[in-house]
């Protein structure tokens, strides 16, 4: 028996504790948010963050993440209560099929956390693990910076951009 | 893709796919308006990034005067009514779908708002010629009435028919940037995809197929497998051997333990190099079928200034759309709901209706997002295969590829050799041109693949009969629009003579973004770059003395050409110019390319594109962009090789697709019309190859010819 903080809420998990943490998100607590794209890591479809780190979850075995805080595109944030970065995925018209796009947010987040006003040296590496079939990365960039420059904005003037 | 096939009574013609309240009014197939006033868009075509769920809420938003923005948009069902104008079937592709919904959906914008307005007439006891309408509601005087109040009254009038549409002058949202109506949920994890679907008791269907396309298992070893945790079934289907499970991880798991002793069949000895010299030897035969002609060939050749002539090669490649092809199927009684992503929904029921026998009207089908098309879901093996496993095992399955399913059992984008020979003349004009192509015929097995869908009812035995004889139509006779479009048609060459060989080696084909235009731009676009070269002239006035007749690409190379020429580059930044007509759009693209130790990295793209009225400018820019990159993945990387009869690559690792800190910044002009669309999913990709290697020409001296782009 697994446990670990899934969005906030404590959760067990009983099955097999080799099941990618992909997975029992999404087939045991049916969080669809996440994607599959390779299951090998090289895509980042599956991005979530464990312990505020952004990290692909088709190769974690459950039993990695014991104890540990897992969260997932869906408590980011909400349709009524959007992350700074997924009002501006909106705003930007960022995703095409948007697949890809509860992984690029996550890897975004997870960067912006770190890193409030990236360069585009931070996004390319802290991006380049997340792939767009689509090809929405000017789109990506630009969403990236605008939040961060509304966060500088913040930061300098105490007021909010938007 | 343009290919208009008339196909009488093959699709489903019933009650309509709409659950609704009683209290909606359901005007036409593609409306709903509730009485809060809201509206329900039925969209004919699926969304796949190309944001046609947008587009095409807001041609009927335009007329019906109620901002797109506000719609819900769903998936349209499987109906004859959501039929596509051009093709008579329900299938998107071919970049058509604003094109030929335009008036269409205009007219049902028209229709419907004409009707609100009599009922709002009927009840206020207002003159209809004394009403207007405003964003969804209908104005009297300076009094404003939802739609939504005058649905119960309009339910027993006549539905207008003919009303007249706006003038382009009148248009409030078309031509306007707004947001997607799919940006909310798709940044928020809400959209739902196929693989998205958990039906209560579903099962997870993996299937193992022959690493060499068609094999067919001579036997099979499962006994490790059924032990494995969560197995339930084992089932051989057609195309292999299903592994059903509990969940996707376990059933894949478990998949690997099977082992499969496989016929060998016409496939298993090839690999790459046999491909490239059997394109070789059929370009050298020069014996092709003669695809389109003008003028005395060998009198211009021999009246040329110069002559040159040059080969080039693109391969295979996959589409590897985002999501791996996923189906859910539940089968019960003599119902059927298919839940899934596809080009073809109609295709998809027809295929569930011929293999469980049901009737079409007991079957629904639900398309979800699709997470990625390019091409790749208008084919429907992964239907075939869910029905198949859903009537063996008696419980609702979803089959899921793996993305290893994806790239070595998929379809591909045919390798195409091409030999192109041109005369100039003294006034920096091509005289002559010849371009002969070898390759598979897309087109042709697309639509064999199709037919069991298109025709549920037509026994297997005649089916094959007419997909035998379309064959040998497109090998002997005509020749396949797809194998060679693009080869001169942006041009107005006063002597051409275009020939056609039909290779086929048997690796599955279909429809991939841009489809014949992805590899004949890149030969025909080098081409040019080598010719204006030999003549002495800018690559820009070499292809404006070739465009006579051809208004709106004249501008669009024209203005390109402006842009180009006030560029400034930093040092080692070198240009690349390509145009090209596709789907009825005229792009033009301007590479900016640097190389350093054999690395060829694409710095910015400039895009001048016309496409007629642009419905919506800002999806117009993201098609461009996401076709830049998509284009960049083919021209750099892009290759899917064969050995032993089976695919090489297998994950990203080895068929990487362009990456963030890869992607160059994309500038697109879009030229003002008031011209009917055309297409915009599609064109953005063919002229992007070309520049890039006219570009890497600049800055190394080297003509690249292959795709991808390599430097020895
Ligand atoms: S699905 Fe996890 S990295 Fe691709
Ligand atoms: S939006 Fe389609 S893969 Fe990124």
């Amino acid at each position: 028996m697994i446990s670990f903080l899934l969005n906030n809420t404590e959760v067990t998990f009983d099955g097999d504790p080799d099941t990618p943490l992909l997975w029992v998100v999404r087939d045991n607590f049916k969080l669809k948010g996440s994607k599959f794209g390779c299951g090998a890591g090289l895509c980042g479809a599956c991005t979530m963050h464990l312990d505020g780190a952004a990290i692909k979850t088709c190769v974690l075995p459950v039993a990695a993440v014991a104890g540990k805080a897992v969260t997932t595109i869906e408590a980011l944030g909400t349709p009524d209560a959007m992350h700074p970065l997924q009002t501006a995925w909106v705003e930007y018209n960022v995703p095409q099929c948007g697949y890809c796009q509860s992984g690029q947010i996550m890897a975004a987040a997870a960067m912006m956390a770190n890193v409030p006003n990236p360069t585009d040296d931070d996004i390319d590496r802290a991006m380049t693990g997340n792939i767009c079939r689509c090809g929405c990365y000017p789109r990506i960039r630009e969403a990236i910076l605008s939040v961060a420059a509304s966060l500088a904005h913040e930061a300098v003037t105490g007021e909010s951009t938007s | 893709m343009v290919v208009a096939v008339v196909l009488p009574g093959c699709s489903f013609n019933g009650a309509l796919p709409i659950d609704a309240d009683s209290a909606d009014l359901i005007p036409n197939a593609f409306l709903q308006i509730t009485p809060d006033n809201g509206v329900i868009f039925y969209c004919p075509a699926d969304e796949m990034g190309q944001g046609i769920r947008t587009g095409l809420a807001t041609l009927v938003g335009e007329e019906l005067d109620y901002h797109p923005a506000r719609m819900e948009v769903r998936s349209a069902g499987a109906h004859e009514a959501y039929n596509n104008p051009e093709y008579f079937i329900q299938l998107t592709g071919g970049s058509n779908a604003v094109r030929a919904f335009y008036e269409p959906l205009r007219q049902v914008g028209a229709d419907t708002r004409a009707l609100l307005l009599s009922a709002a007439a009927t009840d206020l006891g207002i003159p209809a010629t004394q009403l207007t309408t405003e964003d969804g509601h209908v104005v009297a005087g300076n009094r404003r009435y939802p739609y939504g109040d005058f649905v119960a009254t309009a339910m027993d009038l006549d539905m207008p028919t003919e009303t007249p549409l706006k003038p382009a002058t009148d248009f409030r949202y078309i031509g306007q940037d707004f947001t997607r109506v799919d940006a909310l949920v798709k940044s928020t994890g809400v959209a739902q995809f196929g693989i998205d679907i958990d039906l209560p008791g579903q099962l997870s269907a993996v299937v193992v197929r022959s690493p060499v396309p068609g094999a067919q298992p001579l036997s099979f070893d499962d006994s490790d497998v059924r032990s494995q945790p969560g197995v339930r079934h084992i089932v051989p289907i057609s195309s292999g051997i299903a592994v059903v499970a509990d969940s996707y991880w376990q059933a894949n798991k478990a998949a690997q333990r099977l082992t499969v002793e496989w016929a060998s069949n016409s496939l298993s000895q090839l690999d790459s190099a046999q491909v490239r010299a059997d394109l070789e030897d059929a370009v050298a035969a020069n014996n092709g079928v003669d695809a389109a002609s003008e003028g005395d060939l060998d009198t211009a050749f021999n009246t040329a200034k110069s002559t040159l002539s040059a080969t080039f090669f693109a391969p295979f490649l996959a589409h590897a759309p985002m999501e791996p092809v996923n189906a859910t199927l539940r089968i019960d009684g003599d119902k059927a709901e298919l839940w899934t992503g596809v080009q073809a929904i109609g295709v998809a029921q027809g295929l569930v209706a011929r293999i469980t026998g049901l009737p079409l009207e007991n079957i629904r089908v639900h398309n979800q997002f699709l997470g990625g098309g390019f091409g790749r879901r208008g084919t429907l093996n992964h239907i075939i295969e869910v029905t198949e496993i859903a009537m063996a095992v008696e419980k609702p399955v979803q089959l899921l590829w793996s993305r290893e399913n994806d790239l070595q059992n998929g379809l591909y984008r045919p390798a195409s050799l091409m030999q192109l020979r041109a005369g100039i003349d003294d006034a920096g004009r091509v005289s002559a041109w010849q371009a002969r192509r070898a390759g598979g015929d897309l087109t042709v097995e697309t639509l064999r693949n199709s037919l069991p869908g298109l025709m549920p009812g037509m026994p297997s035995g005649m089916l094959d009969g007419l997909a035998t004889g379309m064959d040998y139509l497109f090998k002997n006779w005509s020749v396949d629009p797809s194998s060679v479009e693009g080869l001169h048609e942006t041009y107005s060459f006063p002597t051409y003579e275009i020939a056609h060989t039909s290779v086929d080696h048997g690796l599955p084909l279909t429809f991939w973004r841009s489809v014949g235009h992805s590899y004949t731009a890149f030969a025909v676009e080098s081409m040019m770059d080598e010719l204006a070269e030999t003549a002495g002239i800018d690559p820009v006035s070499f292809r404006l003395n070739n465009l006579q007749g051809k208004p709106r690409m004249q501008r669009v190379v024209q203005r390109a050409g402006e842009l180009m020429a006030a560029m400034t580059l930093p040092e080692g930044n070198h240009l690349g110019f390509a145009a090209h007509s596709s789907f009825f759009t005229d792009v033009a693209q301007i590479a900016e390319v640097s190389v350093n130790n054999g690395a060829i990295r694409v710095h910015k793209v400039t895009c001048v594109v016309d496409c007629g009225t642009a419905v919506n400018p800002d999806i117009v820019r993201a098609q461009l962009e996401g076709s830049v990159m998509f284009a960049l993945t083919a021209t750099l990387f892009g290759e899917i090789e064969i050995q032993d009869g089976a695919v090489v690559q297998s994950n990203f690792h080895n068929y990487p697709i362009l990456r963030m800190d890869e992607a160059p910044a994309v500038e697109v002009e879009i030229i003002e019309s008031t011209a009917p669309p055309t297409g915009i999913g599609e064109p953005g990709v063919p002229p992007l190859a070309p520049a890039v290697a006219n570009a890497v020409y600049r800055a190394t001296g080297s003509r690249l010819r292959d795709l991808p782009l390599r430097l020895a």
